[in-house]
């Protein structure tokens, strides 16, 4: 591939880039023109069903796959003239990993620290402090291979921090993990988010992809079919709100009031729509605004409102919409 | 040689190997074992002289020296390599290549470590016989330059092995498929070489000679050929060295007349050095070019 090792424009603000990226194995097409743009700090989900592309779009970023044609950066590094440097600046974790059985815990760290060229005097605060951020510093002299799964998992994390890099590409991080682990996994990528670090991970897990990220890349037979941030997505499959409410005074003083509002309709109520007394259900087609309106003229009016919320959008929706399950 | 000694892979391999009391009981089972060879090979020596005044002890130094060194000859072409056939396809069967090849550990370093620490417990077992070596010296009969030289012709062959096992352990995805390659690339080295060319010697010789005397320019182009053979293969290098030391009286080389020829025949072992670090820096270099990443290829 000729290519110039050069920075892309304003890399500051694309961390991860790629340009008609595309991978074929022996005619087979894995990734298929594949454009993304992630900006910095971004929590990307990426997901779809198996053998979407989204392992070679990982590897392909990480430099352990070459793209048959296309183009690719991560902060700025091109993926195939400038390994070294997309190197320094990723974290990978991939979705099967393997640790050293004859290993202690700090040890494992360590030895991952000193391959990235980190000196031995600093290797011994930030094994702590890793061991620290991953809750793993009672385990500290204990060999890797007696470690639970869950901790196994949130020591490869640790691994993947030890040259505090710029991106953390995570290979489905909670897969096989119980359900307490998965939830401390979950946290640790907040963490991690408020940290600063910009997170590409695939998950099959979709609650836990929209507890967790800021966009979502959707992938089916190695094609991107969507991609953009949750709400936006959600935005697109159901073009309206769906509101609940509920008020500790008289239902019907309430259904009158939103039926004077232009913007909502199908107002439900009632046992038989499944809802407890007070609770009313609504769609409303209006904006935000319309909707802040709405709720402060029930307010003002003197109806006793102790809940109004938006129905998320379900992210199970959003992928079935997408998806036709199609895998290349 | 700070980075050798600082190589994280060389440091992890060896905290793995010397950890616990595994290397400790290895050792000494080596250690032991190899005295009771020794000793064996000492008590069939004086049992079959048949002087009054017991064994030569002359004599007895060089069986006692050609002991420990058939050890370690042993010990190179086939206990090294199985400390590298597993090196790199364990980290393929441990996925853990992956984790390695997104670091910034270039390719040699991961090379290099791997042999160091399969090289340094395979020195320390070598090392650990030069005390059984000395009964030789003290029941004389063997110089100091010949030790020295069949020490560094078992340390350059164990540097060579070592790299068989880990070049075909870059190749194989399986350690059991890089043991076998090893082991069958060792062998054929070892004894398949010297067997084919008796082989194709007994087949094609009538051809060659005919049936009346070997003319005088092949018996000359046979001495080369038996000289580079012998330096092919490691016991063969050391025993055919020996026997010109002995013969001849030279390490180097010696002058012979073959008819109407006069012919310095080279000694082998100083061959084998040569051929052996060439294949070892050749075995390395593609060992290096396997393991470097696709990105970087």
């Amino acid at each position: 591939m000729n290519e110039t090792p050069s920075k892309i424009q304003n890399p500051k603000s694309k961390i991860i880039k790629t340009e008609n990226l595309t991978k074929r194995y022996n005619g087979l097409t894995a990734l298929d023109d594949l454009n993304l743009s992630v900006e910095e700090g971004a929590v990307v989900g990426f997901i779809g069903p198996n053998g979407a592309g989204k392992t070679t779009t990982m590897r392909i970023l990480t430099t352990l796959l070459k793209p048959t044609s296309g183009r690719a950066w991560v902060a700025g590094y091109s993926v195939t003239a400038e390994p070294r440097q997309v190197r320094r600046v990723i974290g990978y974790m991939p979705d099967t990993f393997g640790v050293y059985d004859d290993m202690k815990v700090w040890e494992y760290l360590d030895f991952f620290a000193a391959c990235y060229d980190i000196p031995p005097a600093v290797r011994a605060h930030l094994v702590d402090d890793l061991l620290a951020l991953v809750d793993l510093s009672h385990k500290r002299e204990e060999f890797v291979e007696n470690l639970s799964r869950g901790m196994k998992q949130r020591l490869c994390l640790a691994r993947t921090l030890a040259h505090d890099p710029q991106v953390l590409i995570l290979d489905e991080p909670a897969s096989g993990l119980d359900p307490r682990a998965r939830i401390e996994m979950r946290e640790l990528l907040r963490e991690l988010k408020n940290m600063g670090k910009t997170i590409f991970f695939s998950s099959h897990i979709l609650s836990e992809v929209a507890d967790v990220c800021t966009s979502l890349a959707i992938l089916e037979a190695g094609r991107l079919v969507a991609f953009g941030d949750v709400a936006t997505m959600r935005q697109q499959i159901r073009p309206h709100r769906v509101i609940h409410t509920r008020t500790l005074g008289d239902v019907n003083v309430l259904l009158e009031r939103l039926a004077a509002v232009p913007e909502v309709a199908e107002v439900a109520t009632g046992p038989e729509m499944n809802l407890p007394p007070g609770a009313v259900r609504f769609t409303f087609r209006g904006d935000e605004a319309a909707l802040g309106r709405t709720l402060a003229g029930l307010v003002s009016a003197g109806v006793p409102i102790v809940s109004f919320s938006e129905e998320s959008g379900n992210l199970e929706d959003v992928f079935i919409q997408m998806t036709k399950g199609v895998v290349s | 040689m700070q980075n050798l000694l600082h190589n994280p892979v060389t440091v992890k391999e060896l905290r793995g190997r010397m950890r616990g009391r595994r290397a400790f009981v290895l050792l000494t089972g080596h250690v032991l074992l190899m005295s009771a060879f020794i000793w064996l090979v000492y008590l069939a020596y004086a049992a079959a002289a048949n002087s009054p005044f017991g064994p030569d002890a002359n004599q007895a130094g060089k069986v006692v020296a050609a002991a420990v060194l058939t050890i370690q000859v042993f010990l190179v072409i086939f206990i090294g390599p199985a400390f590298t056939a597993g090196a790199i396809s364990g980290e393929k069967e441990r996925k853990t290549y992956d984790l390695l090849q997104t670091t910034l550990l270039p390719a040699h370093a991961l090379v290099t470590g791997k042999l160091l620490s399969a090289l340094s417990y395979v020195f320390l077992l070598i090392l650990a016989a030069v005390p059984l070596q000395s009964i030789a010296f003290w029941l004389g009969g063997v110089a100091l330059s010949e030790l020295i030289l069949s020490q560094l012709l078992v340390m350059v062959a164990a540097v060579l092995f070592a790299l068989l096992g880990l070049f075909f352990s870059s190749l194989m995805r399986s350690t059991i498929a890089a043991s076998v390659t090893t082991y069958t690339s060792a062998l054929f080295l070892t004894v398949g070489v010297p067997l084919v060319a008796m082989i194709a010697l007994s087949f094609l010789g009538p051809f060659l000679f005919g049936s009346g005397s070997v003319p005088d320019v092949m018996q000359v182009f046979l001495i080369h050929a038996g000289v580079l053979l012998a330096a092919t293969n490691l016991p063969a290098a050391l025993l055919t060295s020996e026997i010109i030391l002995l013969e001849e009286g030279t390490l180097w080389a010696f002058k012979t007349t073959v008819g109407s020829y006069t012919v310095w025949v080279l000694s082998p072992w100083y061959l084998n050095l040569f051929l052996y670090a060439l294949l070892a820096l050749l075995l390395y270099w593609l060992t290096v070019r396997r393991v470097r990443r696709v990105a970087d290829k």
